[in-house]
C-alpha cells in the first residue's frame, strides 16, 4: 500500500512536502526518485555528515535535480565551518543553515509545532530563509 | 516542487520538514506534506492535534486498479487522480495545508 502511496509523490500536482524514512538504505527504492529537490538534514559532527553525503552519492545516481545539505542544530560558528567545509570537500550545495534552538526542543517535549509554540523562534526563522532560497532557485 | 527531507533518525529532519511546509502554505503555496517515516510524527510538526492523523481509513477497493509492472507481475495503483486522492484521505493542517501519512501499518485495500 505504501507503494501505491508513493506514486501520488509523482503525480500530485501541488507543492509536495515528504518526509523520508530515516537512514539512507531506503533512498534508491523509495519516495526520493519522485522529487525535484532532496535536502539532507546535517548535523556538525562526522557520522552525521558521513551519512548526508553517502545520501548524497546515491541521490545523484537518481537523477534528482537539486540535492542541497541543510546544516541542523548548528551551536557555534566553528559548527557552521565544520558543515560549510565538509560541503565545499564533497561539491554538496548547502541550501539553509539552522541553529540549535532549545524551542524545537520545548515543542517536542509538549507535542506541538514549534512554529506555533515560537513562531518567532531562530529555528522557525532559519527554515523561512530556506524556503525562499528554495522558491527563489525553483525551476 | 516536490521536496523531500531525508537524513539520520535524531537529525531533526521532521522538524525542518513539517515547518518548512507550514511556511510554504503561509505563502500562499497550495501544499500536500507526506510522512514518509515508518515511524510517522509529522502531524505534530504539522501543528496537527494528537489523534487527528493517527489512522488513515483503509482505502476503498475501487479506487485501486492492478496494473502491469515491469517484472512482468502485477501492482497496485490508484484510479482516481492524486489531487482526489488528497482531498479525500489527507487531513487538514490549516490553510492550504494537508497532510497524508503514508507509513501506516495494517494500512490494507479491502475495507
Amino acid at each position: 500500500m505504501r507503494g501505491v502511496l508513493r506514486g501520488l509523490v509523482s503525480t500530485a500536482t501541488r507543492t509536495t512536502v515528504v518526509d523520508l524514512e530515516a537512514g539512507l538504505e531506503h533512498l534508491s527504492r523509495g519516495t526520493a526518485r519522485h522529487v525535484d529537490t532532496l535536502l539532507l538534514i546535517a548535523e556538525p559532527y562526522f557520522k552525521s555528515l558521513e551519512a548526508a553525503q553517502r545520501s548524497f552519492v546515491l541521490a545523484q545516481d537518481l537523477g534528482i535535480g537539486r540535492i542541497s545539505m541543510v546544516a541542523n542544530k548548528i551551536r557555534t560558528p566553528r559548527d557552521e565551518q565544520t558543515v560549510r567545509e565538509f560541503a565545499s570537500r564533497h561539491a554538496a550545495q548547502i541550501a539553509g543553515v539552522i541553529p540549535y534552538d532549545p524551542a524545537v526542543v520545548e515543542a517536542d517535549e509538549r507535542g506541538t509545532a514549534v512554529i506555533d509554540q515560537r513562531p518567532d523562534a531562530t529555528s522557525v526563522a532559519a527554515i523561512r530563509r530556506l524556503a525562499d532560497e528554495l522558491l527563489s532557485t525553483a525551476s | 516542487m516536490k521536496i523531500a527531507v531525508g537524513g539520520k533518525g535524531g537529525s531533526g529532519k521532521t522538524t525542518v520538514a513539517g515547518t518548512l511546509a507550514r511556511v510554504l502554505a503561509e505563502r500562499g503555496h497550495r501544499v500536500v506534506a507526506m510522512d514518509d517515516d515508518s515511524n510517522p510524527n509529522l502531524a505534530m510538526t504539522l501543528g496537527v492535534p494528537p489523534g487527528e492523523a493517527s489512522s488513515l481509513p483503509s482505502i476503498p477497493r475501487d479506487w485501486l486498479e492492478e496494473r502491469p509492472d515491469d517484472a512482468g507481475g502485477t501492482r497496485l495503483e490508484l484510479k482516481v487522480p492524486a489531487e482526489e486522492f488528497i482531498d479525500r484521505f489527507g487531513v487538514s493542517a490549516g490553510p492550504n495545508l494537508t497532510l497524508l501519512v503514508m507509513g501506516q501499518p495494517n494500512h490494507g485495500g479491502s475495507g
